[in-house]
This record gives C-alpha cells, structure tokens and sequence, in this order.
C-alpha cells in the first residue's frame, strides 16, 4: 500500500475497560487504515467495539495499547483534525443553524468574513438554507443531523468521523442522508470513517468495509467491494439493480450471523 | 336547547362548548367529563376555576367573619384586612419596611448566587472539583438554618447582617446541589462534539456548559427564591426592628390582626410577583426552548 495515499492508521490498538478485577476486553490489535478520500465503513454485531474504535480514532478514549496516527503523525487527544458526527442529535439548541455551522470555525479563530461564507456554503451542501435562522428545537431529526454534519464539514477536518449517524432515523429519511452523504463526498472529497450495523447502507456508502468481530473486537475482515468500482450510484435502487450486490449482502450477513452466534455462545 | 333531546347538557353548560356538538347527529359526540384523567382542560375552565377557589375562599372568610365564628379580634374580615393594608401603606410608611424586606432577599441572594453558580458549574462539570466540595456541602445542607439564629444574634447583633448571613446560608447548599446536578446533567455528547471541533477547556465550559445549563439554572434559582423569602420571615420575627415581619410582630404586641394578615398577604403577593419575573425572564433568555414546555 502507497504509503502516501494512506491517511489515518490504527496499529494494534487494544482496549479494555474497568478495573484489574472486573475487565472488559472491547477491542484486540486491531490495525487497519483509510486512504485519502475514502469512505471507509467499520461494520460489525452490536458490541464488538466500534463505538469504542471511533472514539479511540477521535481522542475521545485512549487505547490500552496500541496507537493511532493521522498522517503520520501518532495522535494524542482529540482535535478539530478529527471532527465527529453521532448518533445522538448534537446541534445545540441555544445556537440557529448557522451560529451551530460557524461555531468550530469561531472556536478555532477563523476569521468572521470566511466564517459567513464556509458556514453558508455548507449550509446550503446540506439542503437547509430555508432553515438558515432557525433554532434546532424546530428542525426534525434528519435536518438535526444535516446540521451536525455541516458544521463538522465547514470546520475544515482532515477526516470525518461517524457513530452510527442516521441510526436514530427513520427508514426514509435514513435513505435521503445517506445519498445526500454521496453526494457531499462527491463535492468535498472528504475522508470519512463511519460506524454502522447496518449492511445495506454499509455496501451502498462504503470504498471499503473493515468488519469487526465480536468479544473483543478483532479485525475480521476487509472488503473491498469490487462489484461496486467505476458504477455510479446515486440512489438506494441503483445500488440494488446493480450485479453483484444480492452475493455481496449475502457474504456479509452471513458473517454477520456467524459472529453474532459466536457472541451469543460467549454469554 | 331543543337540539339536545336525549343529552345530559350539564357537561356542556360548563364547557361553554353547546354549540359544538348540535350538528353533529350522525356519531355520538365525546361528553366531556368533569373528572378526566390527565387530560387537558380548556384555558376558560382553568381560568373559571382558579378565579372559583378564590371567591369561595374569601366567601367562606367572610362568611365565618359574618357569622361571628370567631372573635373578630382575632379573625377580620378581608375587607377589614385591605383597609388595613391601605393605612399601613398611606399613614406609617409601611412601603418603607416592604422594601427594606425586599432588598434583604435580592442582596442575599444575589450574594448566594454569586458564589452557587460558578461553583456548581465547576462541581458538575470537573469531577474533582466536585470530589473536594461535595462532602462539605452535602454535611452543611443538612443543617437546618434557623438552628444559626442564635450564633448570628451573637456574632452580628439583630441588624442587617444578621438576616443577611441567615438567608444566604439558607439558600446557598441547596442552590449549590441543585446546579450542580443540573450542569452533570448536560448531555455529553454536547462536550464531545465541540472538543472534536477543536475546543479547548475554557471554550467547551464557555460555549457549551454554561449555555447548556442556563435555562436549568434558572430554575434552581427560582425554586430557591421562594425559599429565601421563607427565612426571611423567620430572620424578621424572631429580631428586626425594621422589615415585613417586624411590622407584623410589633401588630402582634398590639392584637392587630388585621396587620399580620396585611403582612402575610404582602408576602404572598411579594412571592407571586418575583416568580413571575424569573418566568418571564426564563421566557425572553431562552427563546429557543418554546414549544418544549
Ligand atoms: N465506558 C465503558 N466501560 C466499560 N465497558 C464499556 C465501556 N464502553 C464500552 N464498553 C464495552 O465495550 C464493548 C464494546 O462497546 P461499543 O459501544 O464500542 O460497541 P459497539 O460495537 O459500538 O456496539 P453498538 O452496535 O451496540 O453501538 C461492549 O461490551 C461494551 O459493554
Ligand atoms: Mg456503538
């Protein structure tokens, strides 16, 4: 692998939480890493560790070994160069949309002409520009997460990281993220790591799939989708029409299956 | 009321809603019931009903004062009690100990809060800080703050500092516990986002933990507000020569009972006016909460 294309690393990190009495193994030396522009999806049962992976790739946690480096560089903390959406609606509620989109920007210094215009631009990437005044309290969930989402983009990071971002949403709505999330990448080329259980929105985002599997958390598997290379997809029904996509959902639930029944002999 | 053959109209007659239902043949119409469980009740009915309790209550004073119940020495009528009120405001300068009383609870509390609120961000938002603090405000709050009376007459005398230092203390433990429960109550993910935006600690408290925690905090404050004027009263009647409740105890040496009840109705009146200026003041500063209450 180049390395220059290569942009965030994890090498060997292990965590395990709680006390020398009352341990909980959550992730074993799991190394894998992401290339620039790429979206790169960790999927896996419920509880192998991806929440726990994510925030170790934030800062937010630190591994019990292990490291995790950007760029190059081994990180210590969390950073604006590691800015993450998640699941729970974060927008804050005292702030309009746009103070919420300019608000990394404000912490970070950037000045207030740039800061309009970046906070606009991505305002209107994520389709709420009608919105621009209002307080979240008035938004639906979906529109909450938009904003989320823009405000992490406008603040510049090297990579985007996701916890299960449109996992509060309903179905519908949850399909409209996801091809408005395709059609951002397509415009911005952002880096994006995002968690997820669920398969078909990890084979319809994904470049490529790092599967976890379950107690602790190990590397599984690396699928790199070939089925899906040179096809454009711009809605869910693109993606199901497309060969190779039925095999593709049938491999991975499949070891979805078997590690969820692996976890289920553990307890 | 023709169109209602077959309808008891007293549910109606209430609701002021008759009108509603007349076309409506085909399908039964939902009688609305006095006694419903939890459910909503129309603005007039709550208005009716909370202007009835007062007239029955005053009905029922009155009554008994009528009646001669009581010695009227010791139970005026209300009427009695507002004229009352009305000399005590026009000939000996009551507005004068009103005030005085007013300025005791806004100074100690402004005091108190001065020093609750930034403490009880701190112990909410840094464990530590908490870990140092908390033992001694937990011990202190359960201390009864009356029980102080007697040191504070001792230390302080009957003046000013005295009521001062007993509602400061009276207020300021719980005050201190109720932000502190508030800010932990800040959703952590709140934090997350702005330090993954670059925050540093400063900004994260600035930007995310104060406003989160504002519209709570105030009302920790406005709960507390009721209870400051509670020991303000207990401060002024047992030593004041000045002060609502001084006025009233010296009433009290003359048998105008009258004047107590005057006091207590300003007291009352007092508290209503103050808890609806935090309200409106939790109204304006967070506009973007309507619709959650
Ligand atoms: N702070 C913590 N203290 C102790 N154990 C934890 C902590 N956080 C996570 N764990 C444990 O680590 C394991 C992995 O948790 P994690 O939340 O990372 O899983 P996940 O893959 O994100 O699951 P889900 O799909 O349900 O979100 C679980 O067994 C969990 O109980
Ligand atoms: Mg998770």
């Amino acid at each position: 692998m180049p390395l220059d294309d290569t942009i965030l690393t994890t090498n060997n990190v292990s965590k395990t939480f709680g006390s020398k009495t009352k341990a909980v193994e959550a992730l074993r030396d799991v190394s894998f890493s992401v290339a620039r522009n790429e979206l790169c999806i960790l999927l896996g049962p419920s509880g192998c560790g991806k929440s726990t992976l994510l925030n170790i790739v934030a800062g937010l946690e630190d591994p019990t070994s292990g490291s995790v480096s950007l760029d190059g560089e081994i990180i210590h903390g969390p950073s604006r160069q590691r800015g993450m959406v998640f699941q729970s609606y974060t927008s804050f509620p005292w702030l309009t949309v746009f103070e919420n989109v300019e608000y990394g920007m404000k912490l970070n210094g950037v000045p207030k002409a740039e800061r309009t215009e970046r906070a606009e631009k991505f305002i209107e990437l994520v389709h709420l520009s009608r919105f621009r005044d209002a307080y979240p309290n008035t938004l639906s969930g979906g529109m909450k997460q938009r904003v989320a989402i823009a405000r992490t983009l406008a603040n510049e990071p090297e990579i985007l990281l996701m916890d299960e971002p449109f996992g509060a949403l309903d179905a519908e709505t949850r399909w409209h993220m996801q091809e408005m999330l395709l059609e951002i990448v397509e415009t911005t080329h952002t880096t994006i790591l995002l968690v997820t259980h669920d398969i078909q929105e990890a084979i319809f985002l994904a470049d490529k799939i790092v599967f976890l599997s379950a107690n602790p958390g190990r590397l599984k598997t690396v699928l790199d989708l070939e089925f899906k290379k040179g096809a454009e997809l711009k809605s869910k029904e693109d993606l199901i029409a497309l060969p190779g996509y039925l095999e593709c959902e049938r491999e991975i639930t499949a070891l979805m299956r078997a590690e969820a029944g692996k976890s289920e002999e553990d307890y | 009321m023709t169109g209602t053959i077959g309808q008891s109209t007293t549910p109606d007659k209430i609701s002021g809603v008759a009108k509603r239902s007349m076309a409506d043949t085909s399908s039964k119409t939902p009688r609305r019931r006095f006694f419903e469980f939890k459910k909503d009740i129309p603005t007039s009915w709550s208005i009716t009903l909370g202007v009835a309790v007062w007239v029955s209550f005053f009905g029922v004073w009155e009554f008994a004062v009528w009646q001669q119940w009581a010695n009227d020495i010791l139970l005026p009528g209300p009427v009695k009690v507002l004229s009352a009120l009305y000399t005590m405001f026009a000939d000996n300068g009551f507005l004068n100990d009103v005030l005085i009383s007013v300025w005791r609870v806004l100074l100690s509390f402004a005091l108190a809060c001065a020093v609750a609120i930034p403490l009880g961000i701190l112990m909410g938002t840094f464990r530590t800080v908490e870990a140092f603090f908390s033992p001694f405000v937990s011990a202190w709050r359960y201390l009864p703050a009356p029980s102080f009376i007697p040191l504070l007459l001792m230390w302080f005398g009957a003046g000013d500092m005295q009521k001062l230092s007993l509602l400061f203390i009276g207020v300021i433990w719980f005050l201190i516990t109720l932000i502190t429960d508030y800010v932990k109550s800040v959703p952590a993910d709140l934090i997350r986002t702005s330090v993954t935006l670059g925050g540093n600690r400063l900004q994260v408290l600035r930007t995310v933990v104060v406003p989160a925690s504002l519209p709570n905090i105030t009302i920790a404050m406005r709960q507390m507000l009721a209870v400051s004027w509670t020991y303000l009263v207990i401060a002024e009647i047992t030593a004041a020569d000045a002060g609502i409740g001084a006025v009233m105890m010296r009433a009290k040496r003359f048998l105008h009972v009258d004047e107590i009840m005057a006091g207590i109705l300003v007291i009352g009146v007092l508290g209503l006016m103050f808890d609806f200026l935090l309200r409106q003041v939790y109204r304006f500063a967070f506009p973007y909460l309507e619709g959650r209450h």
